[in-house]
């Protein structure tokens, strides 16, 4: 009993203690506030850390003791893309005669929506997030910004396009829970359903993790429901674009980046960007269904960053 | 003697099979509802929670049915109808799910839904085999504690291996809608296995 009254002691102790560590914290200059974990959140889909460096803030989910890159922004710059992957995610509206309406599938800290609104602020853009946290997160540290033009749905994606019938010109996809896709976002029943709720000419983005064997499968599903499937290398990612119909000449394509990029002065161009385009032509991966996906089998294959490129020509 | 250790070693195999199928069916389970309802610990608390309250009350009403019938037969027919239910649910899940989907939406109250439509009554039969295997087993109350031991013990084992073989081996090599339809066929033939030996299983007994 004695050994219990002493408690409250010490935990006056501590929150004394914890109480002047707090303070000198706050008297601290606000620059060095911004180094190191800023925040870090355990929502029900993810461990959310937030990071700062200087002049960068950073979001991560945490997995196996690594932390997974979700977002990045410069304090200095926000409307860059950081994240060089994400320059290409942009590439989607190159395709479309019009682009009207964008919907994003995985908002992490909203800088490619962001920026797209600024560049097409007409359009109606959509970031579908599965983690209300991951929203909050994004408004607080990445100056993330909703309004009439760029609205956020807090849901599956899937569970997403199966509940609202709007057609879309580009449906961006790029959810990733620290290193894992979840299976149900790379299967051939969920990309005929993008398909179906893409308007005629639109466009499906997805970003890609090349160095395991679900790239293969992955490119293959994507495949077996758009005929025709770019894919474009952005710091070690590969982002693939699919689409229904021939695939494009590249002297056509390049003629539409050339005029989007006259209409909406893109800050990253996409005439430069077109030019990296390599076609799909022999994919190699097994089809994934809702059946048939074993996700976690094939991203324990490793394979080599630069083999995909055996599955592609380059455009003519 | 003979004759109460093949029964035994009948009854213990059965409680192996049974516990591997319902495990597995819960893993399985998560392959038809992450389309529909996210694959997050949600849907996995949902999943789970349906699970426990088929248990629940499986052996509930395999209490109340065995000590009223020490019947086998009656056993067997509930695993066999559990297992024709069970070799169903492809037909039938995509369209109710897109229904609960659109109709209740994926909330709590939407997976805890779809769950239970696909595995409270089966699974719900599939547990009643286990005060069933107790029960029939039981000849002298001194063994009685070890005897619930070794079926719970036992069963439990099946559990073990229906959750990791399922998901490491043969989900990968097989795809979910397959595998539910050989499980379901695996169940509904633990329960014709009971129905054919009914008179053994009963024993001499009083």
């Amino acid at each position: 009993m004695t050994r219990i009254s002493v408690f409250p002691a010490v935990r006056r102790g501590f929150s004394a203690l914890a109480g002047v560590l707090l303070g000198l914290a706050s008297w601290q200059p606000l620059a060095a506030q911004q180094t190191g974990l800023l925040e870090t959140r355990e929502s029900i889909y993810n461990n959310i850390f937030i990071f700062g460096d200087g002049d960068s803030v950073t979001m991560t989910f945490g997995h196996n003791k690594r932390y997974f890159t979700e977002s990045r922004m410069k304090l200095s710059d926000p409307g860059a893309l950081s994240v060089e992957y994400t320059k290409y995610m942009t590439l989607g509206v190159a395709y479309p005669p019009k682009v009207e309406r964008i919907l994003e599938i995985g908002l992490g800290g909203g800088s490619t929506v962001s920026y797209l609104s600024s560049a097409l602020p007409d359009a109606s853009i959509v970031a579908v997030e599965i983690d209300k946290d991951v929203v909050e997160l994004a408004r607080k540290h990445f100056r993330f910004t909703e309004s009439e033009k760029l609205r956020t749905a807090v849901s599956d994606g899937r569970s997403y396009l199966m509940r609202d019938n709007a057609m879309w010109d580009v449906i961006l996809i790029d959810a990733y829970r620290g290193p894992f896709v979840p299976f149900h976002l790379l299967t051939r029943e969920f990309y005929a359903l993008v398909k179906s709720r893409l308007a005629p000419g639109g466009v499906v983005v997805q970003n890609i993790e090349p160095s395991t064997m679900l790239f293969d499968s992955a490119t293959a599903t994507l495949n077996s429901v758009f005929p025709s499937v770019d894919l474009y290398e952005g710091g070690g990612n590969v982002v693939a674009v699919g689409y229904s119909g021939p695939s494009l000449r590249q002297a056509e394509l390049r003629e539409r980046a050339a005029r989007a990029q006259e209409r909406h002065k893109f800050r990253y161009d996409l005439r430069t960007m077109v030019d990296a385009r390599r076609v799909l032509q022999r994919p190699t991966g097994k089809v994934l269904t809702d059946d048939f996906a074993p996700v976690e089998t094939l991203r324990a294959i490793e394979q080599k960053n630069e083999k995909w490129k055996d599955q592609t020509e380059a455009p003519r | 003697m003979q004759h109460s250790l093949l029964r035994g070693v009948l009854l213990f195999t059965l409680a192996v099979t049974l516990g591997f199928a319902l495990m597995g069916f819960e893993m399985l389970a998560s392959r038809y509802l992450y389309p529909y309802f996210g694959g997050g610990i949600n849907t996995w608390a949902s999943l789970i929670a349906t699970v426990l309250v088929a248990l629940m009350l499986g052996y509930l009403l395999g209490g109340a049915l065995v000590d009223r019938t020490m019947s086998p037969r009656l056993c067997g027919m509930l695993l066999v109808a559990a297992g024709l239910y069970l070799f169903s649910i492809p037909l039938w899940v995509d369209p109710l799910f897109s229904w609960i989907l659109t109709g209740v939406g994926d909330g709590m109250a939407g997976i805890v839904l779809g769950a239970t439509t696909l595995l409270l009554l089966p699974l719900t039969l599939i547990s009643v085999f286990t005060p069933f295997a107790v029960r029939l087993l039981l000849t002298s109350v001194t063994f009685g504690g070890r005897l619930v031991g070794y079926v719970y013990g036992v069963s439990t084992v099946g559990n073990v291996l229906g959750t990791l073989v399922t998901v490491f081996t043969l989900m990968p090599m097989f795809g979910s809608r397959a595998l539910t339809m050989v499980f379901a066929a695996i169940t509904a033939a633990c329960g014709l296995v009971m129905i054919l030996s009914h008179r053994f299983l009963r024993g001499p007994g009083p």
